[in-house]
């Protein structure tokens, strides 16, 4: 009564309330589900321990029973596993370039506006100018792209990657020389024909780290070797470490049309001025090449920041349509469970007879089939996380393998989808069972 | 407890003019047509007649494992001909205990477990010790933990009246309670349903076998889905045999 007297004081609060209950009132339905079906907790232990006795006694049965259910979990866990654990390695590589770095590249926009801008010209004065007048750049340096042969003694190999910089290179990459020295601004500013190799280079040469301080032939130019470059390893199964690092003015004399097309990789304040810096830099490309409002950009800017967002989005997208690509065999093994679950059904007609002439009800028949069924294909499911995980850690053992960690959350999915299976395929056989009639059962042959 | 004087306990089942059709096929079967009968407490009936009397069929309704198409059957003081399937299947858990000819024993679990089974669904309390006493009762308390393929039929049989002895039921209710059982293991079966007799128990017992329905007090013959008899016989015929009980 008190109640009926406050409401037309508080509509709001009494609306609260209203809708707070109506949604404990939903909130609780499963639990109050659980209750309708077993009535006490230990009878729903009853039926579980129950259930794993059945299992247990057709072991052969049951093992075939839930295998859809495994393979379906254990392709999911290793397919995902596999996913992220290849996303982790390019992602910590992604990272380990710097977060902060940018790439600018000369491009010709697509279409007609970019036929009609002509050539694309980018020079070491527009890299001296970004460097000058962009506040949030701290780094900067050129880096020309282009392949040499080299020869060294009677060895001689083709196609290492050239790559013409500043001594500024090494710290914007992370990419020092651990044996013998990079070259210097000294060695820049003159030209002087002194490399810095990669170790794989070192290896395709048959020569040892003595190389240092001899001489080499790229594309019969004679050049000093300085140092050696540490071992990087492989992105995107291309070799980092098959590379010579020269002074990128050098290279201009090398191959001179370049001096027109060099691209040039900067390194932010911090990863948060990335998009300042970009627009800095635009703005002072913008002017230096002449294009007016409306005209697209000449060049092409690459962040890390992007790249990885980008790679991250892919990978999410290949991690989900994979996840779902191999979720349908789970249907597939469901369906597998409620087969069983019927023929077992059919073969215990009696015992469902004879549970429901000493007082089980059909809520009470149906919430044991179901038990049944979700301890079978859950059990399929915890198999199939086992095996998963088995995979995963052999795969790991492969040396050129990345490391394939089992994401926790792919496990907490497994498990629940296996066990939503036992409970969407288990409804009709359990359903089947709790409505025999108790005469027609208990005379069941 | 009153031991034989059956015409002095209150009515405790009371059918009036039940009958019940079936359909087979395009077959129409009149089961019963208008059996009327009152049984009080602790009376021990045989309920008999050839196949197609209608015999089960009426063993079904006082089992109330199936309704009647009309009439009306009260037990205990309520009508249970109109009730709702769960509501009957509580009935049966916890007023009727069934005896079967084939034992209806779970495979693959214990004898005491077996015997708690009707005690979870009546969502009762100590149900081990219950379920102890009602194996103490058959004298199988040293078997409780056997599973019923280390029992002999007539151990896995008093089982099963243990079982339907363990939420203390209104009545038992035996079909062909000794059909699956040598003559010397039936005649221990009867001993134990003599004695629970003795003890207050009621007790109807389904059967065709005369030297059977000579133990019980009351003999229903039932023909053509009607009462052909209905006769009480005298409580000397049978001796009360409480010291049977205990001997394996």
């Amino acid at each position: 009564m008190t109640t009926a007297t406050s409401i037309p004081n508080s509509p709001t609060a009494a609306g609260g309330e209203r809708a707070r209950s109506t949604l404990l009132h939903i909130a609780a339905w499963p639990w109050r589900a659980i209750n309708w079906f077993g009535g006490s907790v230990e009878r729903h232990w009853k039926n579980i321990t129950a259930a794993f006795v059945q299992v247990w006694a057709n072991k052969t049965r049951s093992v075939l029973t839930a295998l859809g259910i495994i393979i379906a979990v254990t392709s999911t866990i290793t397919v995902v596993s596999f996913v992220q654990g290849f996303g982790n390695y390019v992602t910590d590589m992604l990272r380990g370039f710097g977060t902060n770095m940018v790439f600018v590249i000369p491009s010709m926009p697509s279409g007609v506006q970019g036929r009609m801008m002509g050539r694309v010209v980018m020079d070491i004065d527009d890299v001296r100018a970004v460097g000058a007048q962009c506040d949030k750049v701290r780094r900067i340096t050129p880096l020309m792209f282009s392949n040499v042969t080299i020869e060294y003694g009677h060895e001689k190999i083709t196609d290492v990657n050239l790559r013409g910089t500043t001594e500024q290179f090494q710290t914007i990459r992370s990419f020092y020389a651990d044996e013998g020295r990079f070259f210097g601004p000294m060695d820049v500013d003159s030209g002087a024909y002194v490399c810095a190799l990669g170790r794989d280079v070192l290896k395709d040469l048959e020569a040892d780290e003595s190389i240092v301080g001899d001489f080499i032939y790229l594309n019969e130019h004679r050049f000093k070797v300085l140092g050696l470059l540490e071992k990087k390893g492989a992105a995107f199964d291309e070799s980092q470490d098959r590379i010579v690092l020269i002074p990128h003015t050098t290279g201009v004399k090398m191959f001179p049309f370049l001096s027109r097309f060099l691209p040039m990789v900067l390194e932010a304040t911090s990863e948060e001025d990335v998009e300042e810096a970009s627009l800095q830099l635009t703005k002072v490309l913008r002017t230096r090449h002449n294009i007016q409002p409306g005209q697209p950009n000449d060049f092409r800017i690459l962040r890390q920041d992007e790249i990885l967002r980008d790679f991250q989005k892919v990978q999410m997208v290949a991690t989900s349509v994979l996840a779902g690509i191999v979720g349908i065999s789970l249907i597939v093994g469901g369906v597998g469970i409620m087969n069983i679950m019927l023929v077992s059904v059919t073969e215990r007609t009696r015992e469902i007879g004879l549970r429901k002439s000493i007082g089980g009800r059909r809520r009470d028949i149906m919430a044991q089939f179901l038990t049944e069924a979700i301890v079978l294909s859950t059990l399929g499911g915890v198999v199939g996380i086992l095996l998963g995980y088995g995979i995963c850690a052999v795969a790991s053992l492969h040396p050129s393998m990345v490391e394939v960690k089992v994401p926790i959350w792919v496990v907490a999915m497994a498990l629940g989808f296996s066990a939503g299976v036992g409970i969407v395929f288990g409804i009709i056989p359990a359903f089947k069972a709790a409505i025999l009639h108790p005469i027609d059962a208990l005379r069941h042959e | 407890m009153i031991a034989s004087n059956e015409s002095k306990g209150s009515s405790l089942i009371e059918l009036v003019d039940l009958t019940k059709i079936y359909r087979v096929g395009t077959e129409i079967v009149n089961a019963l047509r208008g059996v009327s009968l009152t049984i009080r407490e602790n009376e021990y009936v045989a309920i008999m007649g050839p196949s197609g009397s209608g015999k089960s069929t009426m063993m079904n309704i006082l089992g109330c494992l199936d309704v009647p198409t009309s009439g009306k059957y009260v037990l205990r003081g309520q009508d249970v001909s109109t009730l709702s399937q769960s509501r009957l299947a509580r009935i049966r858990g916890r007023q009727i205990g069934f005896v079967f000819q084939t034992f209806e024993l779970l495979p693959r679990t214990t004898a005491l477990k077996n015997v708690e089974l009707p005690l979870m669904y009546a969502q009762v309390s100590r149900k081990k010790q219950r379920a102890m006493a009602a194996l103490k009762r058959v004298g199988l308390e040293d078997r409780a933990t056997h599973r019923p393929n280390q029992l002999s039929g007539g151990q896995k049989q008093r089982v099963a009246i243990a079982r339907a002895l363990a939420q203390t039921p209104d009545i038992i209710l035996a079909d062909e309670p000794t059909g699956n059982l040598d003559s010397k293991t039936g005649e221990e079966i009867m001993a134990i349903f003599d004695s629970l007799h003795a003890e207050g128990q009621t007790i109807i017992v389904v059967t065709h076998e005369e030297e059977i329905a000579a133990r019980c007090r009351r003999v229903i013959r039932l023909h053509d889905g009607m009462i052909a008899s209905d006769e009480t016989i005298s409580p000397v015929s049978a001796p009360a045999p409480r010291e049977r009980v205990t001997t394996p």
